[in-house]
């Protein structure tokens, strides 16, 4: 068993707070319609009294079933982080049981980014194939039905970079982007956007060396691998986050992951990994913030949508509060709508699981049916997290947007239809 | 930049989502205020009963059942509450009480004096509103109970609860019916299977199921998961069908009444613009010149900070997590380090009796206020600590909400009070 797994400094000690109150399986969005997984209660803290202190079996195979979503986390009212507990649980369960190579692929989102771009064109088109889908999923076990994110065919976000450089803003001040894995290869789109926020607000964006996250590797029971990961991007920005510059993703859950999940899962508590954890900001937060400093541009224009908005659970794992709700609405004639959906089901890696898409599928219905309710006339809806995106979209047939493309196009610089910028 | 800053623009900031939070929102809400509500979870309604205990029983002369709280209020000393806010207050809170669940289509009923309502072993338990599902099982009328489990629900024994009423006088008998009738889903708590029930062909049969069992004369007391969502038509459905009373017994937590009265209040609450976030634990706060600056919650990295006109402390006491002790027993209160009137040694905390008369003294202590619900100093009962700062419901100290059975009457009562106050401002 790797040493990951009997490590308690964090998530554990938190398991002596349940009170046995079932809050968690009240509002759980997964136990709420299947059989699979007992509940949060019964998979987290429950079993892992049985799980503790060199117990050799773990005794709840179901928390396999558990999405990670941490809608359970968010309800506990005594702050037992049971999304934490389940995740070590399937680090424990994987190494007794190993990790099929399905979930080591699903795991390495940055390797299958560079796969694809070697021919996207064709990449896409496999992906997009009825005959290679069902092959996948008969083979790989990789659901058939789930949306897969489309390779980039114009390019990295890296080499728009490297295109673009000579027009990039230089300023004395100056902001780390770390863009994460989707931005790079599949929707390089989202991190112009940024781009254009960032320097139209008068802040330089620095694009250093950074590599994925982990959270992918975290979700699939990698922990070894996951530790790599975050250790390079130690390496990678913490210098940067020790001169003081703010260190800003537009992927949730990147930043979730830099921030407490990486250092929480891994027990690495060192002085850089904390250096890093305060410096990292999720976009609208740190956008929130400067608008508080009544620093934030808002020579917006009038953006007449309504817009469906969902704030994923990896956003709420952040303990903001709705710094994207509090952002949008800056925006004239924007009819931003929160939803109160617990979960879209994606979850990550989850709906790409065979045995689990349908799971997702009825864990997001709550969600579809916010969005049919706003009405017929909705032409976009917008989500922070880049796999909620691609699941909303594929159960709703309409276009799902990150908000800073949203907050782009009222800045007048985007395109929130054709996903470019206008000046460039 | 260490800390980062919440569109502070709230005329008033809740801390807590309890039944005082909720009720200081909606009130203050109605009246027009800015309200931001934020919680560290989801509130303990959802390990209640779903009633509204005003006044069970005198503390310390527990033996019998207060028949009218209204007329016991001036009974109680001069530092509980209820006496800080005086009878008329309380009176016109609970009448908005019923007016907001009547308006989220979760009715409650008052009764003529305090119901006797069963506990999930048979115990009467004396509370002043009930949501109308649990109003026919009032123990003082004589007419006689069948009360229904279902085979493979746990926490919930007919016999148990028939063989207890008995002994009290009143006649009742038990009947089981497969659970497969709600659903056959396997390991289901209490909200499932309510949310199960909400469908039409399950509650049809269910009610079939009743007809056959019931004789006539009886009424029926069942678990308490007679729907989620649509518990009123679910429950009215079920009843025809039944062909007679059908009353909910609330069964351990997680508890259906409590959710159903708490997505009622959110509800509403948003249809009046007003935030509940959950997951944001307020951890401390900044205090400057006699005021609340701001206060601080713990995110994922560095503190958020929130800031707002007013600041209402409602995040429950002991039970609620409002207080959090060390290992010597030292007890203080999270967000402001407020003075407390909670026994400060372990060893003071409980009597050696578990089921002592008077009641256990760490219940009992909490935050002292001014007639006004602002928080003083125990001993100099005029003088608010901070001018921008309140406090309502479980943090409350004077009461011994366990004991004389009035935890939501005080959240309810105090938590509008509050608001009333923000409003005249």
């Amino acid at each position: 068993m790797s040493s990951f797994t009997t490590s308690w400094q964090s998530a554990g000690p938190s398991l002596d707070e349940c009170i046995k109150c079932n809050i968690c399986t009240v509002y759980c969005p997964v136990a709420a319609v299947t059989d699979k997984f007992h509940g949060p209660k019964y998979s987290g803290p429950q079993a892992q009294r049985f799980r503790e202190n060199g117990q050799p079996q773990s005794p709840d195979h179901s928390v396999d079933y558990c999405s990670g979503c941490r809608v359970c986390n968010e309800v506990c009212p005594t702050g037992v982080r049971i999304a934490e507990i389940n995740t070590r649980a399937r680090a424990a369960l994987a190494a007794q049981q190993g990790i099929p190579l399905r979930n080591r692929l699903l795991g390495r989102s940055d390797l299958l980014g560079k796969m694809g771009m070697i021919a996207p064109g064709l990449a896409n088109f496999a992906m997009n194939n009825g005959l290679v889908r069902a092959v996948a999923e008969g083979v790989m076990g990789i659901s058939k039905g789930a949306q897969m994110p489309r390779w980039s065919t114009q390019g990295t976000f890296a080499a728009w970079l490297k295109r673009s450089a000579a027009r990039r803003l230089k300023s004395a001040d100056k902001v780390v982007y770390f863009h994460g894995c989707s931005t790079m290869y599949y929707e390089p789109y989202v991190g112009q956007a940024a781009v254009a926020v960032f320097e139209h607000n008068g802040f330089e964006v620095l694009v250093p060396e950074q590599g994925c996250c982990g959270l992918p590797l975290l979700n699939n029971a990698e922990f070894a691998a996951a530790e790599g990961y975050h250790e390079r991007n130690l390496d990678y920005l913490t210098p940067y986050a020790q001169q003081g510059y703010p260190i800003i993703g537009t992927s949730t859950s990147c930043t979730l992951t830099l921030k407490e999940e990486a250092p929480d899962m891994l027990d690495i508590h060192t002085p850089a990994a904390h250096d890093l954890a305060l410096a990292v900001w999720d976009m609208f937060e740190w956008l929130r913030d400067l608008y508080q400093a009544g620093q934030l541009r808002t020579d917006f224009n009038a953006l007449p949508l309504v817009l469906p908005y969902h704030p994923p659970c990896q956003y709420r794992a952040h303990h903001l509060g709705s710094p994207v709700m509090d952002i949008l609405t800056l925006i004239p004639q924007l009819d931003v709508r929160e939803s109160a959906a617990r979960c879209c089901g994606g979850a990550g890696t989850y709906v790409y699981k065979k045995e689990k898409y349908q799971i997702a599928m009825d864990v997001g219905q709550e969600l579809f049916d916010f969005v049919a309710e706003q009405g017929a006339d909705v032409t976009v809806t917008a989500c922070t997290s880049e796999t909620c995106r691609w699941h909303i979209e594929s159960a709703t047939h309409i276009p799902c947007r990150h908000p800073i493309e949203v907050l782009a196009a009222a800045y007048g610089l985007y395109d929130l239809h054709a996903r470019r910028l206008l000046k460039e | 930049m260490n800390t980062n800053t919440s569109r502070g623009e709230a005329d008033l900031l809740v801390i807590g989502a309890g039944l005082s939070g909720l009720m200081a929102a909606w009130q203050a809400a109605r009246a027009g205020l800015r309200v931001h509500v934020i919680a560290k979870g989801a509130p303990s309604l959802h390990w209640t009963a779903g009633t509204v205990d005003v006044l069970g029983y005198m503390a310390a002369a527990s033996a019998t059942a207060v028949a009218d709280p209204m007329n016991a209020l001036s009974a109680l000393p001069g530092y509980h509450p209820y006496s800080l806010l005086g009878a008329a207050q309380v009176r016109a809170a609970l009448a908005d009480f019923l007016a907001l669940t009547e308006a989220a289509g979760l009715p409650y009923v008052q009764g003529d004096g305090n119901w006797l309502l069963p506990s999930a072993v048979g115990a009467l338990r004396p509370t002043w509103l009930t949501p109308q599902a649990q109003a026919a099982g009032d123990a003082r009328r004589t007419a006689p109970m069948l009360i229904v489990g279902f085979s493979g629900l746990r926490d919930f024994y007919p016999h148990l609860i028939a063989e207890n009423l008995g002994k009290q006088g009143v006649p009742a008998r038990a009947a089981m019916l497969p659970l497969e009738l709600i659903s056959t889903a396997r390991d289901r708590n209490a909200i499932h299977l309510a949310h199960a029930l909400d469908e039409p062909q399950r509650h049809q049969a269910l009610g079939r199921a009743l007809r056959q069992l019931v004789q006539p004369g009886e009424r029926i007391g069942l678990p308490a998961l007679l729907g989620l969502e649509d518990h009123g038509a679910t429950w009215a459905a079920l009843q025809s069908a039944a062909g007679a009373a059908l009353f909910e017994i609330p069964m351990l937590p997680p508890s259906v009444p409590g959710t159903r009265l708490f997505q009622a209040i959110r509800r509403s609450l948003r249809d009046l613009g007003v935030r509940v976030d959950m997951g944001i634990e307020a951890i401390r706060s900044h205090t400057a010149a006699g005021r609340i600056e701001w206060v601080e919650t713990a995110t994922s990295a560095r503190p958020m900070r929130l800031s707002a006109a007013c600041y209402l402390l409602a995040s429950g006491g002991v039970l609620g997590g409002g207080f959090d002790s060390d290992h010597t027993g030292r007890m203080r209160e999270v967000v402001f380090d407020l003075p407390l009137t909670v026994p400060q040694r372990r060893s003071h905390w409980f009597r050696a009796e578990f089921m002592h008369p008077a009641g256990q003294p760490v219940f009992q202590g909490g935050v002292a206020v001014t007639a006004a619900m602002q928080p003083c100093h125990p001993d100099d009962p005029a003088q608010p600590l901070y001018a921008n700062l309140w406090a309502a419901g479980g943090v409350l100290a004077g009461a011994d909400p366990i004991q004389e059975r009035s935890l939501e009457g005080i959240a309810l009562t105090s938590g509008w009070a509050v608001a009333q106050a923000l409003a005249r401002r």
